[in-house]
């Protein structure tokens, strides 16, 4: 994933002190599971998913299993009645054991071996995104069986991360893909666009399904077999800078967008990071203390080859929070526990002094932190335990 | 409401009530359920596909059975690839002047669980003296098995993207014929023509490069939604395709068949395909 100039990270919020009661939840998560921690709250990720549906109602929500691929995230989501966006054989092998349908999901990797399309279409998924005629004819063996959606880009200038770079046809395309694969003999079932992720303001959103909607009424307008879909994608954003996120402002002119949209095209949108997100809180140890010339540095169990990769590949900050709230600070390190001298976390953070033992929370953090972590150094990945 | 919604087509899928499981098998590969449905009886998929009922199953096996052996007319050995559930070797077994039987199924569990939960299938036919079971990949089975030794094969696959994949190739086409004695016949699933038109052709192209006289039977099987089902036919011997009513009905009679589907009538009226199906096939109208 890339950076995209329009958006930087803002000051990392940290939280000095806790309640005795959030002290106590914590350590007692630590005796029991160990540490690190990766704690998974149901109760958020169903809050999140009721939020988006009462923001974007009628829009079928698809959770982008590659945000956090993991089962008890899955399986509250599919109680809910969510459906899922897969991107690869491994994703779709996740919903299998969890009995979930593969009706329930669509798969949206643009570019597939032929393998995968038969293996996605061996797990019930049968509607493909692609964003050319290359992969339009992958799919040409299996014309009668699916859907396609185009993948189209527009490149939002406000996304922390841009994904219209690697994929998308340009808008302009679309309607000589839309013919050439209708003498094919293959559907084009609708249009789908990722603008970007943690996408600071909805302009982007906006901006794509009002050209959306344009090109599927030029298309439909002389084909007989008309686009019936509408993929938003992802991007919707969370709160990382503690400054509040009013959903209601952010959803708003989307959803007025959408409500604009003729009546008998279906809105699907995917999102990742906005349902699982808050849901998920990262408990670290100090696990060793140095003083290095002006600074002090705390040695953490867990680090940016572990959960807290989402800093490196997803250009995030994650707000952290101490125990200790001696207002006596000096800046500090917190290193994670490879031997490399990039794994660390937070550089010149205000800390008050820690000991080895003592608890460094990380919120936020169900997003691309565990599921982009990795085992360098042999290091054990944070345990994923869910609660509520 | 318990429920079951096929898999197979992006927007159209036939859905079924649960109305008891009997047997669930999940894994990372597969997910086999048998349930049970007011209307059907006892109900088999396999990964988001309908494999056969109790209520519609002897349509599909009376006629990949009985139309292939009784054109033949002297079958005496008979191979059936797949068919774990046991109903294909329940219509095999009822030809009294078979002499020999071989089944080779790839997972001898799928064979234990149907015998178990899907009784009225095999109805005890996998006592058969005449059954040598083998537990074995259908195409590792013909490509090891010795030339000219089967009357009849018949090949009772799953769906072609999946694990069945190999027994849709031209290899195993070709194998097949290699093992058929002379005047011998195969036949296939052949899938859904309505949905699954390349798949015909493929077979076209496939089976035909082997046999002398490659075409399709078809009937309509309820659970396999979307008209006619095709069954694949290959054989050297042009006449296989032609056998007269008179003599059929006398074959018929004479093997003591009781059928709820099959009539030499129907034997015959199916080799007749619709004109769309004949033209694809005949490389127009695609
Ligand atoms: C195709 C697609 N859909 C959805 C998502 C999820 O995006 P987000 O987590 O920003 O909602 C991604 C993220 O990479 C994606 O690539």
């Amino acid at each position: 994933m890339s950076g995209e100039a329009g958006y930087r990270p803002g000051p990392r919020p940290v939280r000095y002190g806790a309640s005795p009661e959030e002290r106590q939840f914590y350590e007692s998560l630590v005796a029991e599971h160990g540490s690190p921690l990766l704690v998974v709250r149901r109760s958020r990720i169903e809050a999140q998913y009721r939020l988006l549906q009462r923001q974007l109602p009628g829009v079928a929500l698809y959770y982008a299993i590659k945000a956090l691929p993991h089962a008890s995230v899955i399986e509250t989501l599919a109680a809910l009645g969510c459906h899922f966006d897969v991107a690869s054989e491994g994703e779709l092998e996740l919903l299998r054991p969890l009995r979930i349908s593969g009706r329930r999901t669509i798969h949206t990797h643009p570019v597939k071996k032929p393998e995968h399309i038969k293996a996605a279409l061996r797990g019930g998924s049968t509607t493909f995104v692609v964003d050319n005629l290359e992969e339009m004819n992958k799919l040409l063996p299996f014309r009668h069986r699916i859907g396609v959606l185009l993948r189209v880009s527009f490149r939002g200038d406000s996304v922390a991360v841009d994904l219209s770079r690697k994929f998308g046809c340009a808008p302009e395309q679309v309607p000589e893909l839309a013919r050439a694969a209708t003498a094919q003999g293959i559907h084009i079932r609708g249009l789908s666009f990722h603008v970007g992720s943690q996408s600071a303001r909805p302009d982007s959103h906006v901006a794509a399904v009002e050209q959306c909607a344009s090109l599927i009424a030029a298309v439909n307008a002389d084909n007989d077999n008309p686009m019936s879909t509408l993929d938003i994608g992802g991007g919707f954003p969370v709160d990382y800078d503690g400054q509040g996120l009013d959903a209601d402002r952010w959803f708003r002119p989307l959803r007025e967008a959408l409500q604009r949209l003729p009546e008998d095209l279906s809105v699907i949108a995917e999102p990742g990071r906005f349902l699982v997100a808050p849901a998920v809180t990262a408990i670290a140890t100090v696990t060793g203390r140095a003083r290095r010339g002006d600074c002090q540095w705390y040695y953490l169990d867990d680090g940016v080859y572990g959960s807290y990769s989402g800093q490196l590949f997803d250009h995030m900050r994650y707000p952290l929070q101490v125990f200790n709230d001696d207002p006596q600070r000096q800046p500090s390190v917190l290193a994670g526990p490879t031997c490399d001298s990039i794994d660390i976390i937070a550089e010149d953070v205000p800390m008050p002094e820690l000991g080895e033992g003592d608890l460094v929370i990380g919120h936020m953090m169900g997003a691309y932190t565990a599921a982009t972590s990795t085992r360098f150094n042999s290091l054990n990945a944070a345990r994923i335990i869910t609660i509520d | 409401m318990k429920e079951f919604q096929e898999t197979l087509y992006d927007s159209i899928a036939q859905c079924f009530r649960i109305d008891k499981m009997y047997f669930e098998h999940k894994t990372e590969h597969q997910h086999l359920m048998i349930f049970h449905n007011a209307f059907l009886g006892r109900v088999m998929t396999l990964d988001g596909i309908v494999q056969t009922t109790e209520k519609d199953e002897f349509i599909y096996h009376e006629m990949m059975a009985h139309v292939p052996i009784l054109a033949h007319g002297h079958a005496r050995r008979v191979l059936i690839i797949g068919g774990g559930d046991g109903a294909m070797l329940r219509e095999v077994s009822r030809h009294r002047a078979i002499e020999s039987i071989v089944m080779v199924e790839i997972d001898a569990e799928v064979i234990e669980m149907a015998k178990q939960h899907l009784p009225r299938h095999s109805a005890g036919a996998f006592t058969d003296p005449r059954l040598q079971l083998v537990i074995s990949d259908g195409m590792e089975f013909v490509r090891g098995a010795e030339s000219g030794q089967f009357d009849v094969i018949i090949s009772d696959s799953t769906d072609p993207i999946g694990p069945g994949e190999v027994l849709f190739s031209e290899d195993f086409y070709g194998q097949c014929k290699r093992i058929l004695a002379p005047g011998g016949v195969m036949a296939t699933q052949n899938g859904v023509p309505f949905f699954q038109l390349d798949e015909l052709i493929q077979t076209r192209e496939r089976m035909g490069r082997h046999f002398a006289d490659q075409s399709f039977y078809s009937a309509a099987v309820p659970t396999y939604y979307g008209g006619i089902m095709a069954f694949g036919w290959g054989s050297d011997d042009p006449g296989l395709r032609q056998v007269d009513e008179q003599t059929l009905q006398q074959r018929f009679r004479e093997a003591g068949l009781e059928t709820r589907y099959y009539t030499p009538q129907i034997h015959r009226a199916s080799f007749a395909l619709p004109a769309w199906v004949q033209d694809a096939l005949d490389g127009y109208g695609q």
